[in-house]
C-alpha cells in the first residue's frame, strides 16, 4: 500500500477553513502535518475546532523537513517566494490561483518544479465540479452538434469582506475583476475549447485604480475549430450568472448556482425541450476534494496535474495581454455628466481657470 | 475658494451620491480625493478610480481625523443608520474645523420637511417642525448642527436634494424590478409630486456651494427644477419595458380601505419590510433609500422577532401575499411608506439657490432619462 502523503496547509484563512481542511480530513491518502499561519492562534483555533492532531506553526520553514507537499493557501502576491522556497526543498506544491501575480514568475515557478522534478499543481477547484466535468463530454462527444458560440456572465454586488482592502490594491491584487475571477472563467473556457488565438478586451478602470466590470471577447482554436465566445464579470451589477453554449444542434447551460448539472436546451419537433444531466457516480464530496485526490495521484504516480503550472502561465499571459490592450468601457452618462459635458451650461458661465483645466483633464482621458 | 487644485474629502463615497461625486472630482482634475470607506466590499466602484481609499466610521472621530488627512474640502454624504446622523455629522465637522478644513459640503434632504411635506414648505424660509419620522428629524436636528458650526466660522453650505435619481440610483432599480413584479399602481392617479434631482445637477450644486462665498451658512433646495410627478417617472420607466408593463390606479381611500382601521406608517412599513425583504435589493435598499431605512428596519426587526405563527397572522392580516403562491388577479396595494412618499403636493422652489448661486438645472427630466436608460442597458437591467 502507498504512503500517505504527508502534508502542512500554509494559510489558514477563509478558503482553508471552509475548503481545503474538510477535504483533507475525508482523503485517506494524506496526512496532515501541519498548519501554517503568521498568527499561530488562528492555526491554533482551527485545530481545536476540527479536533485534528497536527501541530500549528508561524513558519512554513519549520516544518518542511517533516512533509513531502505543502497546499498554499496564502495571498496572492506570496505565492511565489513560498512556492519556490518549498520546491527548493524538495516539496511538491498545490497553490491556490492565481500561481502568481504575473506570468513571468508563474513562469519561474513552473520553470522550477520541472527541474526539480517535483508535482505543482494549481487550484482550479472549478475543473473538478461535476458540471465543468459534464460540460466537457457533452461538448466533446458532439451533442450539441458544431460548437457556434457561448456567453460567459458572472456579477453581482461585490460583497467580499476583506478588512484589509487587499482586493482594491493593484500592487497586492494584480487587478480586478479580471485577475480575481477571470482567472476561472479563462481556465475554464481554454479547457474546453482550446488555447485563445485572439481577443477584445474592455474594462471599466478610469485609470490606476482596479475594475469592476470588463468585457471579453474571445476567440479560440482549437479541436472544435474556431468558436468565439464572450465573457463578462461585474463586481456592481447582477448578471445572469451562467455559461451558455450554443451548437447547431442544441445548447448547454452551467448556472454559477447549481454546480452539479448541465441544462441542454433543444428542439424536438418545434417545441422547446430542456433536459438536465447530472452525473450518477462521482467520486469525493466536493471539488476540492477531487482536486487534492488529483495531486495525490500525481505524487504517488509521477503523473501530470489536471491543472498545472504551464497552464496558469497561459492564462496570467493572456490576462497580462488584456490589460495591455485594454480599451475603455464607455460611460456616456459619466461624460454627459460631467461639467464639460455635452448639455454643459456651466461652461459657457464664470469659470476660471479652473474650467480650462478640468478640459485639458478631460482632453487627455 | 479654488477647490480643483485642493485634496477633496468625500463621506458615504461608496453610496449612490458619494460615488459620483468621486467621480466628478477626478473629471474635474482635482489632485487627490480621499474616500471615507466604512464597508471596503462596498467599494467597488470607487476602486475602479485612483481615490485613496480611507477606512474609517462617522462614529469614531480618531478614524475619522486620519481618513481626512490634509484635505481642506469636505463633501459629507455619509448617513449611517437613522439614530446615528447627528452624532456622525457633528464628529465630521469637529475633525475638520480642528484641522482647518476650508469648506464643508453637507448634503442634507428636503425631507427635514417630512416624508410628505406639508403645504408651505415650497421655500426655505419654512421653519422645521417635529415630523415623527426618525430619519426626517435627524436629518433636521444634523443641519442645525451644522449652522452651529458655520457661526463658529467653519465656512459651511447646506443643501437639501429631494428624490436623488440618475445612473445607480435605487429609484430606477427597485422601480424596474417593481414593475417587472406588477409591484406598482399609480397612486392618485400618480399627480404626487416627484422633486426629481439629478444626481449630476445635486453634484453642479456643490461645485457652486464650492466655489461661491454667498452660499455660506445657507440651506438651499436643490431640484431639477421641473414639475415631474411620479406619474411622469412611472410611466418614463414603464416605456423602457417591452411589453410595457399595465399599471393601475389607486386612490389613498382605498389603499386606507385595504388595510382597515389600524392602518398607519409603522403598521404600513411591516409590509414593506416583508416585500423588501424578500427582494434581491434589500440591503441596498436599506443604504440608498434613506427615507425609508428607519422604519423598515424597525419594521423588519419586529416582524422577525414573531413567532411564526404570529407572523403568518400578521402576513394574513395585511395582505402580503407569500412568494410562492400569488393571486392571480390580486390588485397591488402600495405600502403606506410609498403611499406617503408619492402622495407628496409639495414642488420645492429652487429661486433661492438660482439667486444666491446662480445654480441652474443643466440636465432636464428627458435627458436625464436617456442617460439613465442608458445605464439601466449596460448594468444589465434592460
Amino acid at each position: 500500500m502507498t504512503e500517505p502523503v504527508r502534508l502542512a496547509i500554509l494559510g489558514c484563512g477563509a478558503i482553508t477553513r471552509s475548503e481545503h481542511i474538510p477535504a483533507v480530513i475525508a482523503h485517506p491518502g494524506v496526512q496532515l502535518v501541519a498548519l501554517v499561519d503568521t498568527d499561530p492562534a488562528r492555526a491554533d483555533a482551527l485545530i481545536q475546532n476540527r479536533g485534528l492532531s497536527c501541530k500549528a506553526v508561524a513558519d512554513y520553514r519549520e516544518v518542511l523537513g517533516q512533509v513531502d507537499a505543502v497546499l498554499n493557501a496564502l495571498p496572492n502576491h506570496l505565492h511565489v517566494s513560498s512556492n519556490l522556497d518549498c520546491l527548493g526543498a524538495g516539496k511538491h506544491v498545490l497553490c491556490e490561483k492565481p500561481l502568481a501575480i504575473t506570468a513571468a514568475e508563474a513562469r519561474s515557478c513552473t520553470e522550477f518544479a520541472a527541474a526539480k522534478k517535483l508535482v505543482l499543481a494549481v487550484g482550479m477547484n472549478r475543473r473538478f465540479a461535476a458540471s465543468h466535468c459534464l460540460l466537457k463530454l457533452v461538448i466533446s462527444e458532439g451533442l450539441l452538434g458544431s460548437i457556434q458560440d457561448y456567453d460567459f456572465q458572472y456579477g453581482g454586488a461585490f460583497d467580499w469582506r476583506s478588512a484589509s482592502g487587499f482586493y482594491f490594491d493593484r500592487a497586492k491584487a494584480g487587478g480586478g475583476a479580471l485577475v480575481d475571477f477571470g482567472v476561472h472563467m479563462l481556465d475554464s473556457v481554454i479547457d474546453w475549447f482550446g488555447p485563445v488565438t485572439g481577443f477584445d478586451y474592455q474594462d471599466d478602470d478610469w485609470g490606476s485604480g482596479v475594475e469592476a466590470n470588463f468585457f471579453l471577447g474571445v476567440k479560440h482554436t482549437g479541436r472544435f475549430g474556431d468558436t468565439e465566445g464572450q465573457l463578462r464579470i461585474s463586481r456592481t451589477f447582477g448578471l445572469k450568472n451562467r455559461i451558455l453554449v450554443r451548437g447547431s444542434e442544441a445548447s448547454a447551460e452551467i448556472s454559477v448556482h447549481d454546480p452539479e448539472v448541465v441544462v441542454i436546451h433543444r428542439r424536438i419537433g418545434g417545441a422547446a425541450v430542456s433536459q438536465t444531466l447530472r452525473l450518477e457516480k462521482i467520486a469525493g464530496g466536493s471539488s476540492y476534494w477531487r482536486q487534492l485526490d488529483n495531486f495525490v495521484q500525481s505524487i504517488q504516480h509521477g503523473t501530470q496535474p489536471e491543472v498545472d503550472g504551464w497552464q496558469a502561465v497561459r492564462v496570467l499571459e493572456l490576462i497580462e495581454n488584456c490589460y495591455a490592450h485594454k480599451r475603455r468601457i464607455e460611460e456616456p452618462w459619466a461624460e454627459a455628466g460631467s461639467e464639460t459635458g455635452p448639455e454643459s451650461r456651466l461652461e459657457a458661465g464664470a469659470e476660471g481657470s479652473g474650467g480650462k483645466q478640468a478640459a485639458a483633464h478631460e482632453a487627455r482621458t | 475658494m479654488n477647490w480643483r487644485n485642493q485634496t477633496v474629502f468625500v463621506t458615504g463615497a461608496t453610496g449612490f451620491i458619494g460615488g459620483r461625486v468621486c467621480e466628478r472630482m477626478m473629471q474635474a482634475g482635482v489632485p487627490r480625493v480621499r474616500a471615507l470607506v466604512h464597508g471596503m466590499h462596498r467599494a467597488a466602484r470607487i476602486a475602479r478610480m485612483p481615490v485613496e481609499l480611507c477606512p474609517g466610521d462617522l462614529q469614531e472621530r480618531e478614524s475619522l481625523r486620519q481618513a481626512l488627512g490634509d484635505a481642506k474640502v469636505v463633501i459629507h454624504c455619509g448617513l449611517g443608520p437613522s439614530s446615528t446622523i447627528v452624532r456622525g455629522t457633528e464628529n465630521m465637522l469637529a475633525v475638520a474645523q480642528a484641522a482647518g478644513v476650508q469648506r464643508v459640503i453637507h448634503v442634507s434632504t428636503a425631507a427635514v420637511y417630512g416624508i410628505t411635506p406639508p403645504p408651505g414648505s415650497e421655500s426655505e424660509e419654512a421653519p422645521l417642525r417635529q415630523t415623527g419620522d426618525a430619519y426626517c428629524d435627524n436629518k433636521a436636528a444634523a443641519e442645525k448642527v451644522v449652522l452651529d458650526y458655520g457661526k463658529r466660522g467653519l465656512p459651511v453650505v447646506i443643501l437639501r436634494p429631494s428624490i436623488v435619481w440618475g445612473p445607480y440610483s435605487a429609484w430606477s432599480t427597485r422601480l424596474m424590478d417593481d414593475l417587472r413584479a406588477g409591484q406598482v399602481a399609480f397612486i392618485e392617479g400618480g399627480r404626487g409630486a416627484c422633486n426629481t434631482t439629478y444626481v449630476d445637477n445635486l453634484i453642479d450644486a456643490m461645485v457652486l456651494g464650492l466655489e461661491d462665498d454667498r452660499a455660506l451658512n445657507h440651506a438651499f433646495f436643490i431640484t431639477d427644477g421641473e414639475r415631474v410627478t411620479w406619474g411622469d417617472f412611472i410611466r418614463a420607466h414603464m416605456a423602457l419595458l417591452d411589453p410595457v408593463p399595465d399599471v393601475g390606479e389607486i386612490s389613498r381611500a382605498e389603499i386606507a380601505a385595504s388595510r382597515g382601521p389600524s392602518s398607519g406608517l409603522f403598521l404600513g412599513s411591516v409590509k414593506a419590510a416583508a416585500r423588501v425583504a424578500r427582494g434581491k435589493e434589500f440591503r441596498q435598499m436599506l443604504m440608498q433609500i434613506p427615507l425609508t431605512e428607519a422604519a423598515m428596519k424597525k419594521a423588519w426587526s419586529y416582524v422577525s422577532s414573531l413567532p411564526a405563527q404570529k407572523r403568518e397572522r400578521l402576513r394574513a392580516r395585511f395582505g402580503v401575499r407569500r412568494a410562492a403562491a400569488k393571486p392571480t388577479r390580486a390588485r397591488f396595494i402600495p405600502d403606506a411608506v410609498t403611499e406617503a412618499t408619492q402622495s407628496a403636493t409639495v414642488f420645492f422652489s429652487i429661486e433661492k439657490a438660482r439667486k444666491v448661486m446662480g445654480y441652474e438645472p443643466r440636465i432636464q427630466f428627458a435627458g436625464g432619462m436617456k442617460l439613465v436608460e442608458q445605464w439601466l442597458r449596460y448594468a444589465a437591467y434592460l
